[in-house]
């Protein structure tokens, strides 16, 4: 194969790559349906957080929660234990986070919660919480 | 008819205001609520996040976790004031009788946390007797002492104590009568029945320890003793409604709790046995209660709430006296049994509009003697409520505070053990023959809570 061929083939495959990279970072690309998240929002979660900016009730406000620093919303009295994490609400992170009970993911952490074993009810929270921006 | 199990019954029940009273009771009781916007305050939680209705008394599951871990939660954000109001206005318009429309009802709520370890709840309720004289009552009170969070085995549970003045207030499930203040009207009604005449309903103090194991498992045992006769005038009871003096008292509730965030279910069993002395230098009656209750509850989205909740109550009497009646060879009982059940099925929509349907059964053994004049005391009724709650929620004007706008039919089917000619009147001596369906009464209520 020529040299121009195999330049053109990398240039392809690195454009490709690029693209395919910035479309996973971006929150808002999810596979699921925001729609069914809501409800699963309102069933699972909607207690003791809610979607609406600055309204924080027994847990902070999610409004923009997806690309957020955890422990970081003012206002808000977090855990000691969430607030060393120093991790980001990514959606794989909020994906790990979720799928298993909130005091194993952070021991020590004021969240109650089971964790949703349901994938596909996994998906669409997730991706109902990337629109709550 | 006289309400002490024990004294030898009159031919002719007197007082016919009594009667309607004892009627009306389970139709003020049921359009106020205790919720609490104070609660609200303490959490940041919305009242709709606990009440299904966002008004109560109905609990949600995770009503049911706040009451059951003392109602000490909160939101981290520095101390609230525990303390909020709800004022009722009432029209009531019976079938017989005069109707009024009149401030009817102002209640203070002292309920909150004081630590992570101690909160309550306390009503002090203030009631328009008519005339717009005011009556005011330590009604429900509820102190708590939690230690949350324990581990056993590696579940978490909660132990806690309560110090109360109204046996089943304390149900986390809030299904008992004294917590739903639905218990069935009635002429004879068990000890946990607050509908009951010579109730123990505030006008007893007692404590029970209890725990909750795992989300799943609660138990709790206690005991109650009487408050003296004094100590109830103080607080704002007639002593003619004394429970007597009780001994030997002892109080169980157990219950299974199932939390399936989009559906709830639970089944529980209570008792409560006493030794009581009515009047209290009188001779002892060995009273038991035994019951059952199952509640579901479909929570779904939170848009359509449906709930339905099943109490059964028996209660095994066993007389101090045996008094002869008013023909000759008529001798009551010395035993007999009494049975409370009560059918609740809600509906609530948007968690703001909503429809409850009760059926109120009260019944017992046939005793000609105790029960004049057809020696039953069976009294059935039902109710239908519509009600309007538009606040409370998490996207309502406020969340924290709510109105209730609500209108109940209340209807009777049998009363005093017939459903014609309830109080056993003579036709001839032309006095006015009353019908179990002469007590139905319609209420329109407005409550206030903030």
């Amino acid at each position: 194969m020529s040299k121009w061929v195999t330049g053109r083939f990398i240039h392809a495959v690195f454009i490709t790559g690029l693209l395919v990279g910035w479309m996973l970072a971006l929150p808002v690309a999810r596979a699921g349906d925001a729609s069914a998240g809501a409800d699963v929002f309102k069933a699972e979660c909607a207690e003791c957080h809610s979607t609406k900016e600055g309204r924080n009730k027994k847990g902070p406000s999610l409004f923009g929660v997806v690309g957020r620093t955890a422990g970081t919303l003012p206002g808000y009295a977090y855990s000691d234990a969430m607030k060393q994490v120093h991790w980001v609400w990514s959606p794989e992170k909020l994906h790990d986070y979720l799928s298993q009970p909130a005091r194993q993911a952070v021991p020590g952490g004021k969240m109650k919660y089971d964790g949703l074993s349901d994938p596909k009810q996994l998906e669409d929270l997730i991706t109902y919480l990337s629109t709550a921006h | 008819m006289s309400s002490r199990l024990n004294w030898r019954t009159s031919c002719r029940p007197r007082n016919l205001h009594l009667w309607y009273g004892l009627a009306a009771l389970p139709l003020l009781a049921s359009t106020t609520a205790h919720a609490v916007p104070a609660y609200a305050r303490q959490t940041g939680s919305a009242c709709a996040d606990c009440h299904a209705g966002a008004y109560g008394p109905a609990l949600t599951p995770y009503g049911m976790r706040f009451k059951a871990n003392g109602y000490t939660d909160t939101d981290g954000n520095g101390f609230k004031i525990p303390a909020a109001m709800q004022i009722t206005g009432m029209r009531t318009v019976p079938t017989q009788g005069q109707s009024t429309s009149q401030l009817s009802e102002a209640d203070l709520y002292l309920a909150g946390r004081i630590s992570d370890q101690i909160g309550g709840y306390v009503k002090v309720q203030s009631t328009n007797g008519g005339d717009n004289k005011f009556n005011t009552q330590l009604s429900d009170m509820d102190l708590r002492f939690v230690a949350k969070e324990l581990k056993f085995g590696g579940k978490e549970a909660t132990i806690g104590v309560t110090v109360n003045n109204n046996p089943g207030f304390s149900d986390p499930v809030d299904a008992l009568p004294a917590a739903t203040e639905n218990g069935p009207p009635t002429v004879s009604g068990t000890l946990l029945n607050p509908s009951s005449s010579n109730t123990l309903a505030h006008r007893v103090i007692g404590a029970s320890v209890y725990a909750l194991y795992d989300n799943d498992w609660y138990g709790e045992i206690g005991t109650y003793n009487s408050l003296p006769t004094s100590m109830q005038d103080h607080l704002g009871y007639s002593i003619a409604g004394d429970p007597g003096k009780l001994s030997d008292t002892g109080y169980v509730r157990f219950a299974y709790m199932k939390d399936l965030k989009r559906q709830f279910f639970s089944a529980g069993l209570v008792g409560l046995t006493t030794r009581r002395q009515l009047p209290r230098t009188g001779p002892t009656e060995d009273v038991t209660d035994l019951g059952y209750d199952f509640t579901y509850q479909y929570l779904g989205n939170r848009e359509n709430i449906l709930q339905l909740a099943y109490v059964n109550i028996l209660e095994r009497r066993r007389y101090a006296t045996t008094p002869l009646g008013a023909l000759p060879g008529l001798v009551a009982q010395p035993n007999g049994s009494v049975h409370d059940q009560t059918l609740t099925l809600s509906y609530t929509f948007k968690q703001s509009y909503g429809v409850v349907v009760s059926h109120l059964v009260s019944s017992g053994t046939h005793d000609i003697v105790r029960f004049v004049p057809y020696g039953d005391p069976d009294t059935t009724s039902n109710s239908y409520t519509l009600f309007w709650a538009p606040f409370g929620k998490d996207d309502s004007f406020t969340s924290i505070a709510n109105l209730k706008l609500a209108a109940t039919w209340f209807r009777f089917t049998r009363y005093n053990g017939s459903a014609t000619n309830i109080f056993g009147v003579d036709p001839e001596s032309g006095a006015v023959i009353t019908d179990a369906r002469d007590l139905d009464a319609f209420l329109l209520s407005a409550s206030v809570a903030f």
